[in-house]
């Protein structure tokens, strides 16, 4: 059942958007941290095996000449994509002014973190001896060696920084009206842990018009860099002379598939959330149709891309490039490719349906096809590209083995601790913003919205 | 000893706090503070109109840092070239193309520093003592106006609070 | 301005009838270059023209489109009305689209020379090529013609003046307008790969199609923001181009999408430089690099990136319909500049033909566009006088 509002009788006021948020983080019960420590399990057996491969070396992974990229660049592209529907649902959607978006972007947000710090291990765990990663940092030293700057893995470095430096700031910002509600209202510890968070807000005209401008300023910044920092992932491969890989269509191709699993995720994140903690009130059956439509223009967008790339293979007729799409599809591990197809262009056409996409259910099962979708389409393009990138002779198909699954398990578990310990610990919708547009939430609720069955 | 004194009024929208600082305006009152649990443009819009304050400096800082990242990745990006001049795929040593990507990244890190500096320093924050006239109840579900005043012309503020909507006047000692 | 009060009269017979000048001048200009013994010229810059031109009026009704899936609602049926005004040029278009089959010995070099792989070559055959493209337009015009019906209908009027609800547009706008868009792309993708790439048919690019038709959409953009400063001079002053907040909101389309296509065009550069592949190169650095073309290449950048980046930027300049107008403008010719660049040295890769036989076509073509927009300009007209008068009204009462 919906939090304590009758939606019929009662309009809502700000005093039940902060009791809804407080409800949310009261100490959780039994079922939160089994849940909790299910993920930190996920997470202890996946830094296991990545220590045995430490100790080790790649060796102990499927790695071999032919793929020397898969599940792990495939977990740092997938990361990484996550993140950016975060960015877009907070500060593309922020600049349009888009009214949806308030209920959800906190979560995204929050995801979009967390997703950047995980796919941000990658790289280091891929390194095999990662406690060289310090030399992708531009120091000065007396040997005149330097990054190259002309190369996209440099390129990758600075960009995921930034990325993940923007991230922060921004959540951070707009959290801090919402911690010093929170500490206004707290006892005990939590009292203290928000006091130093909130670094004193009160919410003052002089401290909204620096807030205003600031955040608008960094919704600004940040929006270049959805386009850009994925951009730049995907020019690790099409910088690359690969047949598969070089194609001037994968910087955009890859921010629609990135905003396309993100919000799939934001998706599967949002919809058992909201029932769990009771939030159905403030996250709307109005935001899931709204972000769904996202989901479905981007899922457009990835077949558009799909369908030119093939299109451009068989246009170009070069036999080399004609064999690798060939493999891709119809080879040895054509069920992935063919896989990749269902799930990315065919699944998401049923969100042309409006009863569709106001069905929980049925959004919960297609971001979950989605998510899938996603992580094989990067592993169809990295590892399955490399597999036969070279003389036929050396061929050689990737298979996993039980170090790189488990730490992508352990990835996930990374990545929903995370998450979930901050739904706990802060205000996992935005207060502030749903207060400062309650008209609009009012209106999401009231049962004349357009098509809306029960939640 | 000084023989001001502080009112807190409060108001349930902020419609009614805006209405009261035009009136304050009106009687040339500047010495007063607003607190909201959001940003209002009605409460920011007639504030601005008293203390024509204009639009907040944040902007100048970011474009400052943006300038200066842009400027730091041209010097990183040609000046290790320079000196560590090794040929690769027969590019030229300084290529522009691929260091417009650091030019941009770090064009966006330094600008963002720039915000989030002047938002903190500009809004004097971090602060560990509560402004005078906040209450907890600002950050919730009230708009607050504290006007400081003249112990003999508190009746008058109050007055001009009332007859705007405030739910509440209460008088401190400055 | 003109005051309050004062009904909404232009004078469309005086630019009727400049219109109509022009498209002698293109008419002329066609017979002569024929006679004159220049086909190629002739053939090429209809080509240019058409592809231009068309463009321009498809992605006009595409943004009306975008304005619906994203339920914008900033200007009552304004933009609305002023995206759809070129609409009429789609049909002569289809018609227009006879010059390239007239002319297309002088146009795709694979004709004399066909490609030796034969799949390509049946690919890059005159009758499947243009049997396509003719399909392709006329399933547009089809498309364009249902939708602005639907929308001009008193069910989407009434949708457009209720700002404050959450309701989405009516039914068969819901349906047809994510149609129209996703046709727009694909079809937009197939003109760029068969009338402007086969033209050097070793050149690929996967990011092209996209590329073209994301920069027509801007082109698009800009003729609307032009076409609004023109309308806020001439219309009465209550108006709603006068509303400082619609320039604006113009302005940031116009600012928005430069920069998009300057990230387009940074990610197809930037990918062809590093790999470095001849078969990809040539079509950059022939036209990048050398002479003739290199001034006219470059000018691109500058009219479609550098001057709406920095003219752009602040508040006041997207608000000032001079600095918008101006921009624009220069926006419009640089979208034709690309679009010259883009075929013509295929053909003639050593010689850049400019002169009396370009500008006469380019006038005609611009005379039609305008004698077709006409009939949308009075209705922009009088939707725009009665959405400002309606919002002084409400701003009045409130």
């Amino acid at each position: 059942m919906a939090a304590a509002v009758d939606q019929r009788n009662h309009q809502l006021t700000y005093i039940d958007v902060d009791r809804t948020a407080q409800r949310v983080m009261a100490p959780g019960g039994l079922k939160y941290w089994l849940w909790v420590g299910f993920c930190a399990f996920l997470v202890a057996v996946g830094g296991s095996y990545w220590t045995r491969q430490i100790y080790e070396g790649l060796g102990v992974t499927g790695l071999g000449q032919a793929a020397m990229w898969t599940v792990y660049i495939t977990n740092f592209v997938f990361w990484v994509g996550i993140a950016h529907s975060g960015t877009l649902i907070s500060a593309i959607l922020y600049l349009f002014r888009t009214r949806w978006r308030t209920a959800v972007y906190r979560c995204a947000e929050t995801m979009t973190l967390f997703a950047v710090l995980t796919a941000g291990l990658f790289p280091i765990i891929h390194l095999g001896r990662p406690w060289f990663f310090y030399w992708l940092c531009p120091y000065p030293n007396e040997r005149y060696l330097q990054p190259d700057f002309r190369s996209p893995l440099t390129w990758d470095f600075f960009a995921i920084s930034t990325y993940l430096t923007t991230s922060a700031l921004f959540l951070f910002m707009g959290l801090i009206p919402d911690i010093a509600n929170q500490r206004d209202v707290a006892v005990g510890w939590r009292k203290k842990f928000y006091t130093i968070l909130a670094c004193g807000w009160q919410g003052s005209d002089v401290q909204w018009r620096n807030f205003s401008m600031g955040y608008l300023l960094l919704a600004g910044l940040a929006t270049p860099l959805v386009l850009s920092v994925h951009s730049v992932v995907s020019w690790d491969f099409a910088m690359m002379q690969t047949p598969g890989m070089h194609s001037t269509i994968f910087a955009p191709y890859f921010v629609a598939g990135a905003i396309f699993s993100g919000c799939a995720l934001v998706l599967t994140l949002l919809i058992p959330m909201r029932k769990m903690l009771q939030i159905e009130d403030l996250v709307t059956i109005w935001n899931l149709d709204n972000l769904s439509k996202v989901v479905l223009l981007t899922s457009l967008v990835v077949t558009y891309s799909y369908a030119t790339e093939i299109f451009m293979v068989w246009y170009g007729q070069d036999p080399i490039e004609l064999a690798t799409f060939h493999q891709r599809f119809f080879g040895a591990q054509g069920y992935l490719g063919l896989g990749m197809l269902f799930c990315n262009c065919l699944v998401p056409l049923l969100l042309f349906s409006p009863s569709v996409r106001t069905n929980t259910v049925w959004l919960f099962v297609i971001s979950i096809f989605v998510n899938i979708g996603m992580w094989i389409e990067r592993f169809v393009l990295i590892a399955g590209s490399l597999s036969t990138a070279t003389m036929p002779s050396q061929w050689k198909f990737y298979v996993p083995r039980a170090t790189e699954v488990l730490i992508t398990v352990g990835s996930f578990g990374w990545f929903l601790m995370n998450f979930s310990l901050f739904a706990k610990f802060l205000p996992i919708v935005s207060m502030t913003e749903l207060k400062e547009g309650i008209g609009w939430l009012r209106k999401s609720q009231r049962n004349s919205y357009p098509y809306r069955k029960a939640a | 000893m000084s023989s001001d004194i502080e009112l807190v009024g409060v108001f349930t929208t902020d419609d009614q706090c805006a209405h009261a600082v035009e009136q304050l305006h009106h009687v040339r009152i500047l010495g007063f503070h607003t607190f909201a649990p959001f940003p209002s443009e009605k409460i920011a819009e007639a504030v601005d109109e008293v203390r024509e304050w204009g639009k907040s400096p944040v902007r100048k800082w970011v474009l400052a840092g943006g300038i200066t990242g842009v400027i730091t990745a041209i010097v990183l990006t040609v000046g290790t070239s320079w000196e560590w001049n090794l040929n690769t795929g027969g590019r030229p040593i300084a290529s522009i193309a691929p260091y417009i990507v650091i030019m941009f990244e770090l064009m966006i890190l330094f600008g963002v520093m720039g915000a989030i500096n002047s938002f903190f320093i500009l809004s004097g924050l971090p602060s560990f003592e509560l402004a005078p006239g906040y209450r907890t109840r600002f950050g919730a579900d009230r708009f607050g106006l504290v006007v400081r005043v003249a112990e003999g012309d508190d009746a008058k503020i109050e007055t001009l609070m009332r007859e705007a909507g405030a739910e509440d006047v209460v008088r401190e000692a400055a | 301005m003109r005051p309050i009060g004062e009904p909404v009269q232009l004078n469309w017979s005086r630019l009727t009838t400049i219109a109509t000048v022009l498209v002698v001048i293109g008419v002329l200009g066609v017979i002569l270059g024929l006679v004159a013994g220049q086909p190629q010229r002739v053939w090429l810059t209809w080509l240019v023209d058409l592809l231009f031109f068309m463009g321009i009026a498809q992605a006009g009704v595409v943004w009306s489109t975008g304005f619906y899936l994203t339920q914008g609602r900033w200007a009552g049926s304004t933009h609305y009305r002023l995206a759809e005004c070129f609409w009429r040029f789609l049909p002569l278009a289809l018609i227009l689209f006879f010059g390239v089959v007239i002319g297309r010995d002088y146009i795709f070099p694979w004709i004399a020379h066909p490609v030796t792989n034969k799949i390509k070559a049946h690919w890059l055959s005159a009758p499947f090529l243009l049997t396509r493209d003719f399909i392709a337009i006329a399933i547009m015009v089809f498309l364009s013609w249902i939708f602005i019906g639907y929308s001009r209908a008193r069910e989407a009027v009434i949708w457009h003046h209720q700002p404050d609800t959450i309701e989405m547009p009516p039914v068969p706008i819901r349906r047809l307008a994510p149609t129209l868009a996703i046709c727009y792309a694909v079809a937009y993708t197939l003109f760029a790969y068969d009338l402007i790439s086969s033209l050097s048919p070793q050149w690929h690019s996967t990011l092209f199609g996209w590329w073209y038709f994301a920069t027509i959409y801007w082109g698009a953009i800009c003729v609307m923001s032009f076409t609004a400063v023109q309308m806020r001079r001439l219309l009465p002053s209550v108006n709603i181009f006068t509303r400082p907040r619609v320039m604006h909101d113009l302005g940031k389309l116009v600012f928005a999408f430069s920069v998009f296509w300057m990230y387009l065009t940074y990610a197809q550069y930037l990918v062809i430089w590093y790999g470095d592949i001849p078969t990809e190169t040539f079509f950059i650095v022939g036209r990048c690099w050398h002479h003739p073309w290199m001034f006219l290449t470059w000018m691109v950048p500058v009219l479609l990136w550098v001057v709406p980046f920095t003219g752009l930027m602040g508040v006041l300049p997207k608000k000032t319909p001079k600095i918008l107008g101006t921009i624009a403008l220069l926006g419009i010719i640089g979208v034709w500049d690309l679009n010259y660049i883009l075929i013509v040295p295929s053909l003639s890769p050593d010689k850049l033909p400019l002169g009396w036989i370009e500008l006469c076509i380019t006038a005609g073509f611009l005379g039609a566009f305008i004698i077709c927009a006409i009939p949308g300009l009075k209705v922009l007209a009088e939707v725009a006088v009665s959405d400002g008068l309606e919002t002084s009204n409400e701003a009045a009462q409130h």
